[in-house]
């Protein structure tokens, strides 16, 4: 996976995908949102004193985008390293079976959300898209959701701008169904996941913040309602690695 | 496993770096504000250390450029020399008024002004000195910073320490540590050795029988592996043995309020230390 040069986000595929998938890999967790040139959002009054999580801690609303921006400023250079230590290389095969999932074809208008690298790049919000309503047919985000303040408001804009038949595609880290398997992605999610950042990336904090994100994200049920109250109908969701991440699918019908 | 992972005391648990509720994880919360010991402050588990240590060991050998790696070395691995050097200064007048105001070297705290109208010969005058030689920047981002030059390993050299201590689990300790970080370019001055790599290998020697830390030891003993022949008979025929005799010798270099005494003579210092003229020059060599 190469490794993305600037905190771009998107990667809109609007044509020649055959000629995409050759070279072509899911984009990994790239993900920024900064409250930027395209959908500046001002904030409502209602919303001002919210408080959400950012990891374990409890930051602000406005804070927790550009906290989540300076995580990925940081970890940008040893990103793709530093996947394939955490899991051993097992993202390229995640990420594999979401492509193999979607079965694009030629002539597929796809829209890859916090992608790391791409073809065509644009910038803007998952909150607010910069995109016209009913224009893919497929959406997908492959660990970038979980870093997004507002999901909701994400899975709504993800809706608005698939074409009707259009189909929603998620790959995130999610909530292991097994005990004993539990136990054991705990113990290396904290114990060791935070030392190997410092180790190769000098960085403990961002991947103590990566953990912790993981453990605040929705289980799989709780997002695939979620994902129904965004609009999206036949939504499903399948367990990858006994649930260490998920696929969620959703159609716009 | 599972008695192991209730929390039930920190030396009974090797996965808590504070106690905490679910297997495994440790409280966040705790490291925001109420937990930490001092600002930087990482608490880590015992497991963590361990494999903190190994892999800025690994790390450290593998890309001698990641001084972080040194530094995350020397705090995971250094608890028991840190208590009784700490101990040490507590015996000691000067080093207990140490411990009490807890001086810092920096850009910030350092009177340049003050230190360039001192007299030749003073131990001020020598420390500036040493700094203009060794080519003083401000923006070093860490301690020391190694570069490659015409073939030679010189050092980069600037009194701000940024890289705090993190992994000391202790906020004395963790004091301690960074002074002896701060202080070790007076180190080079009394010992009067420069900073290229053989210097900097005499120089951990020193500091290795001075402190007992298992970081200036294995830096002692691994330093050397990249140096050439000829020095290496020079580091060990000569060097060393001089070195361990002037470690050995001196008192805890630690408990030296080294602010006080810019005005000092140099020598007379050094005869306070019991700290000879080294047996050879090291510059120009590698």
């Amino acid at each position: 996976m190469a490794a993305p040069r600037s905190w771009a986000l998107w990667s809109f595929c609007g044509r020649g995908w055959s000629r995409a998938v050759s070279g072509y890999r899911v984009p990994g967790l790239r993900s920024s949102w900064p409250r930027g040139p395209l959908g500046a959002r001002l904030l409502s009054q209602e919303k001002e004193a919210t408080e959400t999580h950012f990891g374990f801690e409890t930051v602000s609303e406005e804070e927790k985008g550009g906290k989540v921006y300076q995580v990925f400023e940081s970890v940008a250079k040893k990103y793709d390293v530093m996947n394939d230590m955490m899991s051993l290389g097992i993202h390229r095969v995640w990420k594999d079976l979401l492509l193999w999932k979607m079965r694009p074809f030629p002539g597929t208008q796809l829209l890859d959300v916090a992608g790391g690298t791409g073809l065509a790049w644009i910038l803007g919000d998952a909150e607010e898209l910069p995109f016209d309503d009913d224009k893919f047919d497929v959406y997908t985000i492959a660990f970038g959701i979980r870093n997004v303040t507002h999901i909701d408001q994400a899975l709504q804009e993800a809706h608005r701008v698939l074409k009707p038949g259009g189909r929603f595609l998620c790959l995130e880290f999610s909530q292991v169904n097994n005990p004993l398997l539990s136990r054991l992605y705990d113990v290396y999610s904290f114990q060791v996941i935070p030392v190997l950042g410092e180790v190769i990336a000098g960085d403990w904090k961002s991947y103590q913040y990566l953990v912790e994100s993981i453990r605040q994200f929705p289980s799989q049920e709780e997002f695939k309602e979620m994902i129904e109250d965004a609009g999206f109908q036949k939504v499903t969701y399948e367990n990858l690695t006994s649930g260490i991440v998920a696929i969620h699918s959703g159609f716009k019908l | 496993m599972a008695t192991l992972l209730r929390g039930v005391g920190r030396p009974l648990c090797a996965f808590r770096g504070s106690p905490g509720p679910s297997a495994g994880v440790p409280l966040r919360a705790v490291s925001h504000g109420a937990g930490l010991l001092y600002p930087e402050h990482i608490p880590t588990s015992l497991l963590q250390k361990v494999l903190l240590a190994a892999g800025s060991a690994g790390m450290a050998l593998y890309n001698p450029y990641r001084h972080d790696m040194v530094a995350v070395l020397g705090e995971t691995t250094g608890h028991r020399a840190l208590k009784v050097l700490r101990d040490q200064m507590k015996r000691d007048p000067e080093g207990a008024q140490i411990l009490q105001e807890r001086p810092r070297i920096s850009l910030s705290t350092l009177d340049m002004g003050k230190l360039r109208s001192l007299p030749e010969g003073s131990f001020g005058c020598a420390y500036l000195h040493f700094l203009d030689v060794n080519k003083f920047h401000q923006d070093a981002s860490l301690f020391h910073q190694w570069e490659i030059h015409q073939g030679d390993l010189l050092q980069k050299v600037s009194p701000d320490t940024r890289a705090p201590t993190r992994f000391v689990d202790d906020e004395e300790l963790a004091y301690v540590i960074q002074r002896y970080r701060e202080i070790h370019d007076m180190l080079h001055t009394l010992l009067g050795m420069p900073t290229n790599i053989l210097g900097e290998i005499v120089v951990k020697w020193f500091e290795a029988v001075q402190t007992g830390l298992p970081m200036c030891v294995l830096s002692a003993l691994f330093g050397p592996i990249q140096l050439s022949a000829q020095s290496l008979q020079l580091l060990i025929s000569e060097l060393i043995p001089w070195a361990v005799e002037n470690g050995r010798r001196a008192p805890c270099v630690l408990s030296v309020y080294y602010e006080r005494r810019w005005e000092q003579p140099l020598q007379a210092l050094r005869q306070e230390l019991g700290i000879t003229e080294p047996p050879l020059r090291v510059e120009g060599l590698v």
